[in-house]
């Protein structure tokens, strides 16, 4: 069992390093690192207390939001996803993923209070 | 013996009046006069007139004002001077008021002279206005001129058609007053009927004009004047002559000259004319007849031929009618009754007086409201302690007033402490239930105060007990001695009564001695209170919060790392204008977004950011086409 978990694991990774683009592998750093945030944020919220209720909401939806439009970026940049996005270029998702942003951070410094 | 005290007024002098004050009847009574001129008012009235006067006018209204009331002016040779140096022989106005003071001072005559006589007569035209007209006519007739009533007359007609004012009209009256007996009046009486409709009805209880009370009075004055000189009644009804009355004597300091003038003279118009003369019954003092002051004092404006009766004197409790058509007798100008020969009970009782004896008598029938007041006297008070279960018999002890009984009275909790007595009429020996009959227990010590009410039973004897155990949260359960007082009082009681009966020591159970609840400190400063400000949160140590900053910001570091190892750079980082445009524009919203967190508000922000955002998306735009296209020139 833990072995053909072991299996997966290591074919996924290998398939991960060799077949995807650098490019994409730039966006899942970036995603990466947004995770990591949101999680060590929550972790203060569960050790801590909700104190500044609007504020551990305002940084947490920050980082959900970012991580969701930064898989909608990769998504949409991601060759192999062409066919669905036919008249989508790549800079128009980088303009999408922007102008989503600056809505994204208004509302969140808005309530981070 | 009581005797209704009645001012009678010597109707022979038909200038003195005063017009004295009605009570007001309630219930389906007929309306009754609720205004009227004291003496003192009258006085004051004449005193306003008495001011030195300054002018013709001034000194025409205090002379003829004075003589209405039935006075004069201070120096008559010296008020005749000042007529004659003042007169100016070519003003109609002038005229009138001179002639019409000098008539008021005996041996004043104003000289006359041919012109005189023609410029007044000229007066007398279509072409005056109405007061003209009348000042001319007064003048001509004070002075013994002659002059053609008919002309004046269809003068004032025409006029009438063309000032239809009120106080037009109320002239036109008063001119028709001075004019000759056969000329034809009838049109200008009929003026009286047509100006009374014209009065507003104010609440059922006045009458008057909405240009105020001058020419109410004014009114008043023509109206009765030329009812007396043309003989015909007027038509104004009994109600509306009452209420002319409040109208015009409501008012008791008056403003001018000309307006106590016009008063004066509505007065004496009232009380001496041939139809209407409006009557007021009043009591002198308090209403008020007992034992030792048996008189009830009746004032009236009146005369003394009239004879005044009471038609029914019922009482207001019973409603039994205790005097009936008993007639007043008159002594020194006052009406009198002994009331107290009939042995009235005490209480309240209704007369109905009636004044007759003359048909122009108006709101001649008075209701008034007469107390008979009596002493009462405490007969029977017993005090006794009796026990609960009865099993040991009640010592009872007899208390005389106003004497304290002489032991006192033990009362715990299995006993009851008892009081009866009774309340009679010293006069009659009748028993009476006065409105308050209250047991009051003091303790001296503490400063408490129980009041209990003691009730009649069906015999008329009080009885008061009191339940120890029942009762020992209205003493606060303290045991001590109590001082026991009696409070009787009534309005019909001429002695009430507050008396120290007997002392009584009430022993109660559990006493938990509350003192602090006294009625001394009841209304002491009570304890401040700090007010607790609101805790802040509970928030964790600056250590844990530092740690996790750092913690949270970690990652960024592990992210530059991760793209430098996957070999991100920004080689092809172009330096055209769009593209370094783009970037400064979005770092200057990134800025904004700083700067709205420290700074702004949202409405500054979006402002701000609608400027920058459409820059930056411009050169954005440019830039990433620029991109576009050299990646697709690369592909």
């Amino acid at each position: 069992m833990s072995n053909s978990v072991i299996s997966v694991i290591s074919r996924f990774l290998e398939e991960y390093t060799t077949k995807t683009s650098n490019k994409l592998k730039v966006v899942d750093a970036y995603l990466f690192y947004i995770l990591l945030t949101g999680a060590l944020q929550f972790l203060y919220c569960l050790l801590v207390g909700t104190f500044p209720f609007n504020s551990f909401l305002a940084g947490f939806i920050s980082c959900v939001g970012a991580f969701i439009l930064g898989v909608c970026l990769r998504i949409q940049i991601n060759p192999e996803n062409k066919g669905d996005f036919l008249s989508i270029s790549q800079e128009r998702a980088f303009a999408d993923f922007l102008l989503a942003h600056t809505v994204l951070h208004l509302v969140v410094i808005n309530f981070i209070g | 013996m009581i005797y209704i005290y009645i001012i009678g007024v010597d109707m022979a002098q038909p200038r003195v009046f005063c017009l004295v004050l009605l009570t007001v009847a309630l219930g389906a009574q007929a309306l009754t006069p609720s205004h009227h001129l004291s003496l003192s008012d009258v006085e004051r009235l004449k005193g306003l007139l008495s001011q030195p006067f300054t002018d013709l006018a001034s000194a025409y209204y205090s002379i003829v004002g004075l003589s209405k009331l039935g006075a004069s002016v201070a120096d008559e040779n010296d008020a005749c001077q000042f007529l004659k140096a003042q007169l100016d022989p070519m003003s109609v106005d002038s005229l009138f008021f001179a002639a019409e003071a000098s008539q008021a001072i005996s041996d004043c005559e104003i000289p006359v002279s041919n012109e005189t006589r023609d410029i007044l007569l000229a007066a007398v035209s279509e072409d005056s206005t109405v007061t003209q007209i009348f000042r001319a006519v007064s003048a001509l007739s004070s002075l013994g001129l002659p002059l053609a009533s008919q002309e004046v007359v269809a003068a004032l007609v025409a006029r009438i058609a063309k000032e239809d004012n009120v106080l037009a009209i109320t002239t036109a009256l008063q001119t028709a007053t001075r004019l000759s007996q056969q000329a034809e009046l009838g049109g200008i009486l009929e003026e009286i009927e047509d100006l009374a409709a014209r009065l507003d009805d104010l609440g059922g209880v006045y009458l008057q004009f909405e240009e105020g009370l001058e020419a109410t009075a004014l009114f008043v004055t023509a109206a009765y004047t030329l009812s007396d000189h043309a003989d015909t009644e007027p038509p104004l009804k009994e109600d509306q002559v009452i209420q002319l009355v409040n109208s015009v004597f409501s008012k008791k300091s008056w403003d001018s000259r000309s307006e106590a003038f016009s008063v004066a003279c509505a007065a004496a118009a009232l009380s001496s004319n041939r139809f209407h003369v409006p009557v007021i019954v009043s009591t002198q003092g308090p209403a008020t007849v007992s034992h030792s002051q048996p008189i009830l004092h009746v004032g009236s404006t009146l005369l003394l031929q009239s004879s005044v009766l009471v038609e029914s004197a019922q009482a207001v409790a019973s409603k039994s009618v205790v005097l009936s058509q008993a007639p007043f007798s008159l002594r020194d100008g006052i009406f009198e009754l002994n009331f107290m020969a009939g042995q009235p009970a005490s209480g309240y009782y209704q007369f109905t007086v009636a004044v007759t004896g003359d048909s122009r008598l108006v709101a001649n029938q008075v209701e008034l409201k007469v107390k008979v007041s009596t002493e009462v006297a405490i007969t029977n008070m017993d005090l006794s302690v009796v026990d609960k279960d009865q099993s040991i018999g009640t010592k009872t002890s007899r208390v005389d007033y106003p004497f304290k009984a002489k032991g006192s009275f033990t009362a715990d909790s299995h006993q009851n402490f008892a009081m009866t007595f009774q309340l009679v009429d010293v006069n009659t020996g009748v028993e009476l239930t006065p409105h308050q009959t209250f047991v009051r227990f003091h303790n001296q010590k503490t400063g408490q105060e129980v009041v209990f009410v003691a009730e009649p039973d069906s015999k008329n004897l009080y009885k008061f007990e009191l339940d120890t155990a029942e009762r020992k949260s209205e003493f606060d359960s303290m045991s001590g001695t109590y001082a026991l007082h009696l409070i009787v009082g009534d309005a019909t009681l001429e002695n009430p009564i507050l008396w120290n009966v007997a002392d009584v020591v009430l022993k109660f159970l559990d006493e938990e001695a509350p003192a602090a609840i006294q009625s001394k400190t009841l209304y002491m400063p009570k304890p401040d209170i700090q007010h607790l400000f609101r805790e802040p949160e509970k928030k964790p140590p600056t250590v844990v919060s530092n740690t996790f900053t750092a913690l949270v910001l970690s990652p960024f570091l592990l992210l530059l790392i991760l793209w430098f190892k996957l070999g991100a750079n920004i080689s092809n980082f172009s330096l055209s204008p769009s593209a370094v445009l783009f970037h400064v524009g979005h770092a200057c919203m990134l800025g904004l977004m700083y700067i709205y967190w420290t700074h702004l508000n949202m409405f500054q922000t979006l402002k701000y950011l609608a400027i920058i955002g459409s820059i930056t998306f411009l050169a954005g735009n440019r830039m990433l086409a620029q991109k576009a296209v050299k990646r697709l020139a690369s592909k």
